[in-house]
């Protein structure tokens, strides 16, 4: 137990463990005893008065204190819990936002469906959609047999376009119509835009980005993990006192549900009264499916991903045979966009997009920290590299050491050899 | 015009490293920077300042040392700097970190209105992006994220391009407005001398809860409906097979691929059957 200079014991943080949520600041009754620097606690040792107040408030047994104390600190009590039971009762059902794009429901809705449906059945709950737009009963339907039981639709012109202040106050009016105890939406840019807008009317919880959604049984409480620190730690939230609890998820993190096109479900439609004033107004549309190509790294089974390690443009289509023989297509890590060798729509991490495919090739990737969070769910992972010791070396499921001039185009070779037979079985 | 560019001090995350031993993460040392989304917003700021008149103001909320980060904004051309600082806001999460920004534009709405607001996209450290979006709406704010370009201000309105799914669209929206801005918006411009020192002279007005008013119960870890139960390590993915080729290359690379053709035949095979799909190459 360490001690300051007049021989108080005092709390010592173990910065590693610290996640920087504050809880000992808030905490903490002297005012110039901690901060907060470079996302972690510090407690100033001559300051500190050894209350151990901070060690009681913190989630991640980040801080030391070892000191016996008289009177033992009661665990704060959640504030306004009283209040709190209140309005968490009478809250039930999963609820799902459902995208609409050019008439269909966005895949991210049904992956949240069927995410929905397991969440409602721990529960012994309904699934619920909440559908916006115009002329979207087809897509209601499609609701239904991706696992949605009811279905609440607000049918009109004016849902045509989506506008953020316009569609916030409609779910929000849904929730509070419908009080569902969940939210659910999928964390493209309308569902970040939306959620924000959708929480802050209702005083809600929101967790961003989760990649894993579960029930704690015994509280009822949606328990959302998310990775945090560039994914170096897994954080899990809840939402104590405020219904609904939103989530929103990033596509291809969820499983898609298989789809039953013989399912019965409800369809209800909700008038939400009168539409927000003074809305922006969309003077032009521009597509971008032709961009670059027509590439989209998310959708692409396989993914070639070229690193600093193979940031060299005169071999940048050795690296598309080999993406182009297995079906897949190529994608970077961010210096190689810096570079100027591949445009910044390829780029994966962080900054960039988050992919999920079946099979992902990184070629000289080394694997910082924010290139990892944007690929950690694929599926199987190859590595080359001439450093074994690379972080993407050490998570790659394959990992082969060594220069990729000498290995990709041994491997195109290898495959193309293959391929006959395996096309073969599963045709 | 009155601007204000919301920033956030952030833990430079590239310098993050993770312990292989321990499989923690090593932050001793890590220094604090201005969120780059943020810089960005405060250089658009200045330019919508520079090409139609007015000041920029920066707003952050954190502890005494984010005043590093100001003082870079201030160097970028904002005119003037307020740290939100208090125990009161400790804990906050976006829900509460909103409110608090919010109060501090009602009091500058006060005694110089605000045209204005605009935001990072979202921070590196967190990547949640609810701050912007929730500012505009404590706010009743035009709320216009993903900004990629500014086209014009004018008469009460504001004219924007910005990414939405599946491409980029046009959009006019009534003033006051909140914008979020993508880095491509515009790139940020390198201080000037004296620039730089005004910087480092200005004062930075300090505020605390008391100062912004407010309802206390929305401060800090009250007004936070999220709370962090639990902590752990990601599932190692790892503890795959090496192959070296350095030394036989081709018997090596012949190998890899009988050991991955072999145990992962149903993922190829899944794989080349959606050959030729929706995400095919068109080149």
């Amino acid at each position: 137990m360490p001690k300051n200079s007049k021989g108080r014991e005092i709390a010592e943080i173990i910065p590693a463990k610290c996640i920087g949520c504050e809880r000992c600041l808030a905490a903490c009754p002297v005012p110039e005893a901690m901060t907060m620097e470079g996302g972690v606690a510090i407690i100033f040792p001559e300051v500190c008065i050894g209350c151990g107040r901070c060690f009681d408030a913190c989630p991640t047994e980040a801080i030391i204190f070892e000191r016996v104390r008289k009177k033992k600190a009661a665990k704060p009590e959640a504030a306004g819990a009283a209040e709190a039971a209140a309005s968490v009762d009478g809250h039930k059902g999963v609820a799902v936002f459902i995208e609409v794009y050019q008439g269909h429901g966005a895949e991210v809705s049904w992956e949240l469906m069927g995410k929905a449906r397991e969440l409602a059945d721990k529960l012994g709950t309904q699934v619920l959609g909440f559908l916006l737009g115009h002329n979207v009963k087809p897509v209601a339907e499609e609701a239904i047999a991706h696992g949605c039981d009811t279905v609440y639709m607000a049918d009109s012109p004016a849902f045509q376009v989506y506008l953020s202040k316009l569609y916030g106050r409609a779910v929000a009016k849904m929730c509070q119509q419908v009080k569902p105890e969940i939210l659910l939406l999928g964390a493209t840019a309308m569902g970040r835009d939306l959620s924000g807008v959708v929480a802050t009317i209702l005083h809600a919880g929101l967790t961003a980005d989760c990649t894993g959604l579960d029930i704690d049984m015994e509280k009822r409480l949606l328990l959302m993990t998310r990775p945090t620190f560039g994914g170096s730690i897994m954080a899990t939230i809840v939402c104590q006192n405020q219904r609904p609890q939103m989530s929103t998820v990033r596509p291809r993190v969820m499983k898609l549900p298989r789809r039953d096109p013989g399912r019965k479900g409800e369809i209800r439609t909700l008038d939400l009264g009168a539409q927000a004033d003074s809305l922006p107004q969309v003077i032009e549309f521009m597509p971008k499916a032709h961009e670059v190509g027509g590439v989209d790294i998310t959708k692409a089974p396989v993914l070639v991903v070229v690193g600093k390690g193979a940031c060299d443009s005169r071999h940048l289509p050795m690296l598309e045979d080999l993406a182009r023989l297995l079906g897949g297509a190529v994608g970077c890590s961010r210096a190689v966009v810096q570079a100027g060798m591949l445009p910044y729509v390829r780029q994966v991490g962080q900054t960039g997009k988050t992919v999920a495919p079946s099979i992902y090739i990184g070629v000289g990737v080394s694997g910082a920290v924010q290139h990892l969070v944007g690929m950690q769910g694929s599926d199987r992972i190859i590595a080359i590299n001439t450093d074994p010791h690379a972080p993407m070396m050490q998570i790659a499921d394959y990992a082969l050491v060594g220069d990729y001039l000498e290995v990709v185009p041994r491997l195109i070779k290898g495959i193309e050899a293959r391929l006959p037979s395996l096309k073969g079985v599963s045709s | 015009m009155h601007i204000v560019a919301c920033i956030k001090q952030v833990p430079d995350t590239t310098q993050v490293k993770i312990d292989p031993e321990t499989n923690t993460l090593v932050r001793a040392g890590v220094e604090s920077i201005c969120n780059p989304y943020d810089l960005v917003a405060v250089e658009a700021g200045v330019r919508v300042a520079e090409k139609y008149g007015g000041k920029v103001t920066v707003i952050t909320m954190g502890p005494p040392q984010a005043d590093s980060a100001l003082r870079q904004c201030l160097s970028l051309g904002a005119s003037e700097a307020i740290l939100l600082s208090d125990r009161a806001f400790a804990g906050s999460d976006t829900l509460a970190t909103s409110y608090t920004l919010a109060q501090a534009v009602n009091k500058l709405n006060a005694t110089e209105p605000v045209s204005l607001v605009i935001c990072g996209k979202q921070a590196i450290d967190g990547d949640t992006a609810q701050t912007g979006p929730g500012l505009a709406t404590w706010m009743d704010y035009t709320q216009l994220t993903y900004v990629v370009e500014i086209i014009e201000v004018a008469d009460g309105f504001i004219t924007v391009k910005r990414e939405v799914e599946g491409g980029t669209e046009v959009i006019r929206g009534k003033l006051p407005a909140l914008l979020t801005v993508e880095l491509e918006l515009n790139p940020v411009r390198y201080a000037t001398l004296p620039e730089l020192v005004r910087s480092l002279r200005q004062e930075i007005k300090v505020l605390g809860a008391k100062d912004i008013g407010g309802e206390p119960e929305r401060y800090g870890l009250k007004g936070s409906p999220t709370s962090v139960k639990q902590i752990f390590a990601p599932p190692p993915h790892g503890g795959g097979k090496v192959f070296e080729t350095a030394s036989d290359s081709d018997k090596v690379i012949e190998d890899f691929l009988s050991t991955f053709f072999e145990k992962e035949s149903s993922i190829l095979s899944e794989v080349l059957s959606s050959d030729g799909s929706d995400h095919a190459q068109e080149q």
